[in-house]
């Protein structure tokens, strides 16, 4: 079942410095026709996975496949094929948008017409005459996600592309991504360190912590975990009452001087209050809380151990 | 035809940049002094100059580029154009795009030497426009009715060509090398004065240093008889050979690129 996969690396590891591993075992398996968000914090290995991905690192253990065939002997074929963006944009400040695409243009071998094109997609049409220096940080990553897009790759590797963006940014960028998977089948490997933008637009998530891969999977499968771990915060008149109350059917624990029970279900919760309500205890505080990233990594890294 | 797509692509990214200016500042400054001291002050030269014009002022141009202005001018356009990609933190999507390492390195290495001609070319043209001019501003001079040694300016132009090679390719593979432009500026501005020292010294082994290949050149321009190309000419193309295939491997072997 390999050919399903555009992406997929088999004990990927990486190290700058002798002994410290940046990236250890890394296995992905990026679909074909999947968005897949990198998910991790900073410094997690992120950029130095994608980098390998288009050898702008040299392998030093493992093997990266893309489109089911060995980086290091295809390379050329490769990435004729896919489009990236790695870190901030790359593009030359005293040249416009159009000559900016027109360096790369020649390079792919495409239409003339596509320099217009790509422009509109990216909604820099307006603007195709002026320097890229003139540009906001914004408009700058749009015109580098129109690089990457020149030659309509089968893959994008987009590197934290919202970064820096305004929230306008962000939600138009996220829309393009969509857009570009829905309407044209592009697999796009996505990365970011924002939970929240990843399950906005991925079908498919991996989580890097510490140059390891902790998780990958659908993004489903993510969510049902990330349910799974959460919990109700309440405050209350009497603390120490409505733990030992609630302690032996919901689980309750302390927590930061907070009554914490682990999330189940709304009737869950309606039933606490009323509990709590019953016993005469006065309910400050009753808030079903959801994971954020860092309590997600938590929960997976001890589930892992 | 895939080098020369990758050396269209480096030609486009050195439009708007200072490596043109710098190009034509470097062909024109001499002409233009020229001109200017034989139109301001003509009186002493108009005699001296009047047998062989072409020859002199071409002579008296040359020695100064070759002395001076080359070598800055070479040290300076190598370093230019790799900076571009340091500059706009574009090394990363050159190498993410689908060109072989020998065609990123060969196509700006080309870029470099298409700039050098430009300004070569462009130092002989303003050269006889000079003189042309100067003539017609006055007309006691004797430019319009000497024909110009053809044989000699390419002689001049070919031989002086060969003598830059070598420091081009060191130069070139310094500031692939470093992120800072300073660096390679700097280590060649040192190896340049060492040159221009160890030529007043007369050192004997100046024919193997390449910075002062360009006066050794033109020092023996008009040397009747023996080969074409000198000892040193050759030591140029040797340190060219030498320092591309030095350049190209670390180029290519380099772990990280961008």
């Amino acid at each position: 079942m390999d050919n399903q996969y555009v992406i997929k690396t088999t004990g990927l590891s990486y190290h700058f410095s002798k002994g410290v591993n940046t990236l250890s075992d890394i296995n992905l398996q990026v679909e074909r026709g999947s968005i897949y968000g990198f998910l991790g914090p900073n410094g997690a290995g992120k950029t130095t996975t994608l980098r390998l991905l288009l050898g702008l690192l040299q392998n030093q253990e493992g093997s990266i496949k893309i489109f089911e065939k060995d980086f290091l002997t295809n390379r050329i074929h490769i990435l004729k094929n896919t489009g990236s963006l790695i870190e901030q944009p790359s593009l030359y400040s005293h040249l416009t948008a159009k000559e900016n695409l027109e360096v790369y243009r020649k390079i792919y071998g495409v239409d003339k017409s596509r320099i217009t094109k790509v422009l509109q997609l990216v909604d820099l049409g307006g603007t195709a005459n002026k320097k890229t220096k003139q540009f906001s940080l914004g408009m700058k990553q749009r015109l580098s996600i129109a690089v990457a897009l020149l030659h309509k790759p089968q893959l994008l590797i987009l590197d934290e592309p919202t970064n820096g963006l305004d929230p306008n940014g962000i939600i138009e960028t996220r829309e393009l991504i969509k857009r570009l998977n829905k309407e044209e089948g592009v697999t796009i490997i996505v990365s970011s360190h924002i939970l929240a933008e990843i399950e906005r637009m991925a079908s498919h998530v991996g989580i890097i912590h510490k140059g390891k891969l902790l998780f990958q999977g659908p993004l489903s499968e993510l969510q049902n975990m990330k349910n799974k771990q959460s919990f109700i915060q309440i405050d209350t008149s009497d603390n120490d009452a409505a733990l030992s109350l609630l302690s032996a059917e919901y689980g309750a624990e302390s927590k930061n001087g907070y009554v914490v029970v682990p999330y189940k279900e709304k009737w869950v919760t309606a039933a606490i209050n009323r509990k709590l309500v019953e016993q005469n205890i006065d309910v400050h505080l009753l808030q079903p809380q959801q994971n954020d990233l860092e309590q997600l990594f938590i929960g997976i890294t001890s589930n892992n151990n | 035809m895939s080098f020369i797509i990758s050396t269209q692509s480096e030609l486009l990214k050195t439009k708007r940049t200072a490596s043109f200016w710098l190009s034509l500042a470097g062909a024109a400054l001499m002409p233009t002094i020229i001109f200017l001291k034989l139109t301001i002050d003509p009186d002493n030269v108009v005699k001296s100059l009047a047998a062989d014009p072409w020859k002199r002022v071409f002579s008296i141009a040359w020695q100064m580029l070759v002395a001076l202005l080359l070598p800055m001018y070479i040290i300076l356009i190598s370093t230019l154009i790799p900076q571009i990609e340091f500059k706009n933190n574009t090394w990363k999507q050159v190498f993410a795009s689908p060109q072989t390492v020998s065609n990123i390195f060969f196509s700006k290495f080309l870029t470099i030497h298409i700039m050098i001609l430009f300004c070569f070319i462009l130092f002989n043209l303003l050269m006889i426009l000079s003189g042309v001019l100067v003539n017609l501003v006055n007309p006691e001079f004797t430019f319009l009715q000497r024909s110009i040694d053809w044989e000699m300016i390419l002689r001049l132009n070919l031989k002086t060509y060969i003598s830059i090679l070598g420091i081009s390719a060191i130069q070139y593979w310094l500031s692939l090398r470093f992120k800072n432009f300073v660096a390679p500026v700097g280590v060649g501005m040192v190896l340049f004065i060492g040159g221009v020292i160890a030529l007043n010294f007369n050192w004997e082994h100046i024919y193997k240093y390449p910075y002062a290949f360009p006066t050794l050149s033109y020092g023996l321009v008009n040397k009747a008889g023996g080969p074409f190309l000198e000892n040193h000419e050759w030591n140029s193309i040797g340190y060219f050979l030498f320092f591309m295939l030095l350049g190209f491997l670390d180029l290519k072997f380099r772990k990280e690129k961008g």
